[in-house]
């Protein structure tokens, strides 16, 4: 085999380097997507983990509440049994004006009594500060770790601008951190500040974000954690850091899933063209494998020997593609940093490190791939008989299989799985991936049988329109079934990617663009915060009479969120001023009505929820929901159901009166104000404007301007499924070059009789275009019912499962005009090289070609 | 050495053709027989039988005490291995492999230890009198060579059962008689039993025994009077 491998196959490939590379791409692209979003996710997840173990030092747990801790819970708890020490903490993530440095975590500690959390090892002259109460004295102080300050350039006494929710802010090294232990966390982009500085800078008020406590020796965490609990009630959240950090790594961990689906198509779509490659491989090969078998070749060696070389092509692709793949990962871990920022308000900075795990992976997905590719083809090739090797004259492939057996087949599959879509087996859905699965393998049976009969159709038309071109492509395609199918089958893949994906995503922001119109219905948002989902600053309560005031302003409304945990998600708690709200508001409601509404928050202390909540966590009208407040837990009956887009985990709306009495907590994320008629925005939003400007960071934005600026923030959130659609239609292209060029080299001879009867290169070249044309229409016009369903299934029982959402189906038109205007192109363009070397071909050689 | 016992073979299409219609041939050890007939008469099937590469509709059969009929598609690849060696009009190399490893080819597909198939390959190339020409890609041989490049891929094996199907049919008339020279030769020197399918005269004077085969009967033997050793 060895021998065979080394001689024969590698023989081929080096008389057909075109084709083996194009073979060899398929794998390539298909491992470097998997691999690198893969790559990606790992560091991501792994570097939120290891920040959060890291910046964590010698704590044994931490205190969390949503929307901070307040000051007082430290006196509070200190003298409890058992608590060795305990420390106040603010973290929060902060650009630099120099961009290309990197986000850097902030980490407000008190200095003074922070050593026995955490080890600094500061160097330098000093290899201590040397006053920390001259560090403390300036608020600008800083310290830095030895990593940042030298890529910065930063010396001790030097300064740095940093965006902050006030504005830009200069702080000043006073000190520079050994990269060791704590001090490497978030790979090394770290600064630290006095805690009460970072309360100021980033409006915490008197709170901070967590308390880390270390035990007495002789206290385990149990008792611990039990005395804190009951010291403080069930609003806090007492954790070990692992804890935490797998918390956090769960929510990041289930965000980037869905990226799993991009790398699965960009697989599939890569076996696709290892198939056709190995078909092709095959017919081109059958004489030679008949004298093999002549020879005494079993069918088992002749089917070894495919799967050897498939075996050395996933290798070798597995190992490029994953070379490849660090490429991009950078790019992707940047893409998904911002969005798990955005979203969940962390992230994780540094280099892409190849995790093995990822290799090792991509190397076995290669290697699979390639396998799976080729077992056809390779089975085939040891079924030729070894008589084919005596038959003279071109072998006609014969169509695969029974077209009637297949499309039975494959309309069973998929029916069932449509069927088990619509009516799931067992309430929920725990065969989610299975249906997929299941659609995938129907869509694939269909996909052969149909594009044979839709070109039995189309070839006719064609020809009408161009009647030499037209039956050259035509007789082309339809005389190797295989191949066709082969590479229709990929492009129709590709194109259902495209169509799904891409009608999902406009399915999606098309529903939230609307929801957006009904809900943000005042004229004036004033945030403390340009991020949605961490603020980094709130604004404090008492603040809506200052804006009422204002002349122009008819009314004010206090709007705030936060987002404990219920039952493990992060669901979101809001709260504003309800009866104004609901003057100006026009809630979709699924469940009770505005009237019970109103009357249930501001009298009856009910509480609304969105759908996707009353979905998720099976509530109706009528039951209650438990919260964990400050006060304790306190129960709140539901008084409606509404459409709210504003969190995937589920929303809990209540009136500010029931917020301020439970949590106490006055603070506010954005004021909603409303003008006079009569009176221009602007002229309100200048006044508003001066009166916070030096006191409060302010970002006033007009109804538009809002609307904008989330539109722009769910865009960002697309940016990589825009890449992989990108990929797909990449890997669609790479399907059709591949296609023709192996259809012109096996059609050398026939092509050199045609030119020896005097066919012009350009007739040649337009028969190939046609060929690709038809390709590609055929795969469209398969595609477009695939993907539809494809979409609907992502925006019913998967939007269901993940988001607890049913979103609208609307068809993708603007993808699909794209679609009709690109794929020619790009299909003329496959068909460039190939039409190119038919025309160039010798016509003597080309006659003697065997 | 090989027993044909009623052998019928039909290929099933848009019309059935009756290839063979009932053959009773023997052959003994060591002889070297001619097959001859018109286009379509049946002769490749007959050498497809012979070789194992096809099975019968009906009948059986017999080489060297194996009835082929009854074995499967691995059993007939294993027994070819070692009993049969093939010669083709179109010689069927691979013209991707050098000369010194199509004559290889066999062997490897055996399993056979490297440095014992290099001596063999060089005494094989040697017999045919192409030794010079090992490292060269068979396009760059004439026909009469790329022929004995088969030839010599045939004999490497020690096959005791050489089928050719018309050796010499690519080929001029002196280039075919060297090419029967060699044949002849490895009959009378190794004793190696050849049967050689032709459409050529000269090919079927020089064996001892001729077969006639016509609309897939025998029509004439001329070893049948001698019977088979
Ligand atoms: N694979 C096949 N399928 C159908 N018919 C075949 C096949 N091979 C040979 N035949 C038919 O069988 C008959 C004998 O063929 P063959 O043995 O090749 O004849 P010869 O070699 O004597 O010219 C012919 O009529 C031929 O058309
Ligand atoms: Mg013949």
């Amino acid at each position: 085999m060895r021998f065979l491998l080394r001689t024969l196959s590698l023989s081929y490939v080096r008389r057909h380097l075109a084709k083996t590379i194009l073979t060899l791409l398929g794998v390539v692209v298909g491992v470097a997507t998997f691999s690198s979003i893969e790559s990606a996710k790992e560091t991501l997840v792994k570097g939120i983990r290891s920040t959060v173990d890291r910046v964590a030092g010698k704590a044994q747990l931490q205190i969390t509440m949503e929307g901070g801790v307040p000051e007082g819970v430290q006196e509070q708890i200190r003298a409890l049994p058992g608590i060795r020490a305990t420390s106040p903490v603010i973290e929060q993530i902060v650009t630099p004006e120099k961009g290309e440095l990197g986000s850097l975590m902030v980490i407000g500690i008190d200095l003074l009594g922070d050593r026995e959390m955490r080890d600094y090892g500061f160097e330098g002259d000093d290899a201590d500060l040397d006053d920390p109460l001259l560090f403390l004295a300036q608020p600008d102080s800083a310290i830095f770790t030895r990593q940042f300050s030298e890529k910065a350039g930063l010396k001790s006494g030097g300064s740095i601008a940093l965006k902050v929710p006030k504005g830009v802010k200069k702080v000043t090294a006073r000190g520079v951190l050994t990269p060791k232990g704590f001090a490497e966390a978030f790979g090394g982009n770290l600064m630290v500040v006095d805690v009460y500085a970072a309360q100021d800078l980033f409006g915490r008020g008197r709170r901070f974000d967590r308390i880390d406590v270390r035990l007495d020796e002789g206290t385990s965490i149990a008792q611990g954690t039990s005395v804190l609990e009951k010291a403080l009630g069930p609003a806090y959240r007492v954790e070990t850091p692992g804890k935490r950090g797998e918390q956090i790594e769960k929510i990041v961990a289930n965000f980037v899933a869905g990226f799993n689906v991009s790398s699965g198509f960009a697989l599939a779509i890569g076996i696709f063209l290892i198939f056709n490659a190995f078909n092709v491989a095959v017919n081109r090969r059958r004489r030679d494998i008949g004298t093999l078998r002549a020879l005494g070749a079993t069918p088992r060696q002749v089917q070894l020997l495919f799967l050897a070389e498939a075996l050395v092509i996933g290798l070798a692709g597995g190992l490029l593609g994953t070379l490849a793949g660090t490429t991009f990962s950078q790019a992707f871990l940047k893409m998904m940093g911002q969005t798990s920022e955005t979203l969940y308000g962390v992230t994780s900075s540094g280099v892409v490190r190849l995790p093995p795990v990822v290799v090792l992976q991509s190397m076995l997905l290669g290697i699979v791939a390639s396998l799976i590719g080729a077992w056809g083809p390779a089975l085939t090739a040891s079924r030729i008989s070894p008589t084919e090797a005596f038959a003279k004259g071109a072998f006609q492939a014969r169509p695969p299989g029974n077209p009637a057996m297949r499309i039975i087949a494959g309309v069973a599959t998929l029916g069932s799985a449509v069927l088990m879509a619509i009516k799931p087996p067992f309430g929920g859905n725990p065969f989610i991936f299975a249906e997929l699965l299941l659609g995938g393998a129907g869509i694939m049976l269909l996909v052969g049988p149909l594009a044979r009969l839709l070109l039995i159709c189309l070839v006719p038309l064609v020809t009408r329109c161009a009647p030499v071109a037209g039956r050259l492509a035509g007789d082309t395609l339809l005389g190797n079934a295989r191949r066709t199918s082969g590479t229709i089958m990929a492009m129709a893949l590709s194109l259902t990617f495209v169509l799904g994906l891409g009608g999902y995503m406009g399915s999606t922001k098309k529903a939230l663009e609307r929801w957006m119109n009904d809900s943000l219905t005042c004229d004036l948002f004033v945030r403390a915060s340009a991020n949605f989902n961490r603020p980094d600053f709130l604004f404090p309560g008492g603040l809506r009479d200052e804006l009422l005031q204002l002349p122009g302003v008819k009314s004010v409304e206090s709007f705030r969120a936060t987002r404990p945990l219920y039952q493990g998600h992060q669901i979101q708690v809001t709260s504003i001023e309800i009866a104004p709200l609901l003057e100006r508001m026009k809630y979709d409601f699924t469940q009770g009505s505005v009237e019970t509404m109103r009357r249930g928050l501001t009298m009856e202390g009910k509480c609304a929820v969105s759908d996707n909540f009353s979905r998720r966590f099976k509530l109706r009208v009528g039951q209650s929901v438990e919260l964990a407040t400050p006060e304790g837990k306190v129960s709140f009956q539901i008084a409606a159901v509404m459409r709210d887009y504003g969190s995937d985990q589920g929303t809990v709306l209540l009136d500010r009166s029931q917020f301020l009495r439970y949590w106490q907590d006055d603070r506010v994320d954005i004021y909603d104000v409303s003008v006079l008629p009569g009176t221009p925005v602007g002229q309100v939003r200048d006044l508003i404007r001066v009166m916070l400007s030096g006191r409060y960071p302010a970002l006033v934005s007009t109804r538009q301007e809002f609307i904008a600026e989330i539109s722009k923030a769910i865009d960002a959130f697309y940016a990589l499924t825009r890449v992989t659609l990108f990929l797909a239609l990449l890997v669609a292209f790479l399907g059709i070059v591949t296609a023709l060029l192996i259809s012109v080299a096996e059609r050398t001879r026939e092509i050199g009789i045609l030119k020896a009867l005097g066919a012009l290169p350009a007739q040649l070249a337009r028969g190939i275009v046609q060929e690709a044309l038809l390709l590609a229409l055929v795969g469209l016009v398969l595609a477009l019912p695939a993907g539809n369903l494809f979409a609907s299934f992502m925006e019913g029982p998967l939007a269901e499962l993940f988001t607890g959402w049913i979103m609208p189906h609307l068809y993708p038109w603007d993808i699909l005009v794209q679609l009709l205007v690109a794929l020619p192109l790009i299909s003329a363009l496959a068909a460039w090289i190939p039409a190119r070397q038919a025309g160039r071909m010798k016509i003597v050689e080309a006659i003697e070609y065997e | 050495m090989l027993k044909l016992h009623d052998v019928t073979k039909t290929y099933a299409g848009k019309s059935e053709v009756n290839a063979l219609a009932g053959i009773n041939i023997s052959i003994g050890a060591g002889e070297m027989v001619a097959v001859m007939g018109p286009s379509g008469s049946g002769k490749s099937t007959l050498l497809n039988l012979l070789g194992g590469l096809d099975v019968p509709t009906s009948g059986q059969v017999v080489v060297a005490g194996t009835d082929l009929a009854g074995e499967n598609e691995k059993e007939r690849s294993l027994f070819r291995r070692s009993k049969i060696s093939y010669i083709f009009q179109a010689y069927h190399l691979m013209p991707t492999l050098k000369v010194s490893q199509n004559v290889a080819l066999p062997l490897h597909l055996a399993g056979m230890a490297t440095g014992e198939i290099d001596r063999k390959v060089a005494r094989a190339l040697k017999d045919v009198g192409l030794e010079a020409r090992g490292n060269h890609l068979p396009d760059e041989l004439s026909g009469g060579e790329r022929q004995r490049v088969a030839i010599a891929r045939a004999l490497v094996t020690d096959a005791p059962l050489l089928l050719a199907d018309e050796p010499t049919g690519n080929l001029d008339s002196a280039r075919g008689a060297e090419i029967l020279e060699l044949l002849t030769a490895i009959n009378r020197e190794r004793g190696t039993t050849i049967v050689i399918v032709t459409h050529d005269h000269n090919a079927a004077s020089a064996c001892a025994r001729l077969i006639k085969l016509r609309d897939g009967r025998v029509e004439g033997d001329s070893g049948v009077a001698g019977g088979g050793a």
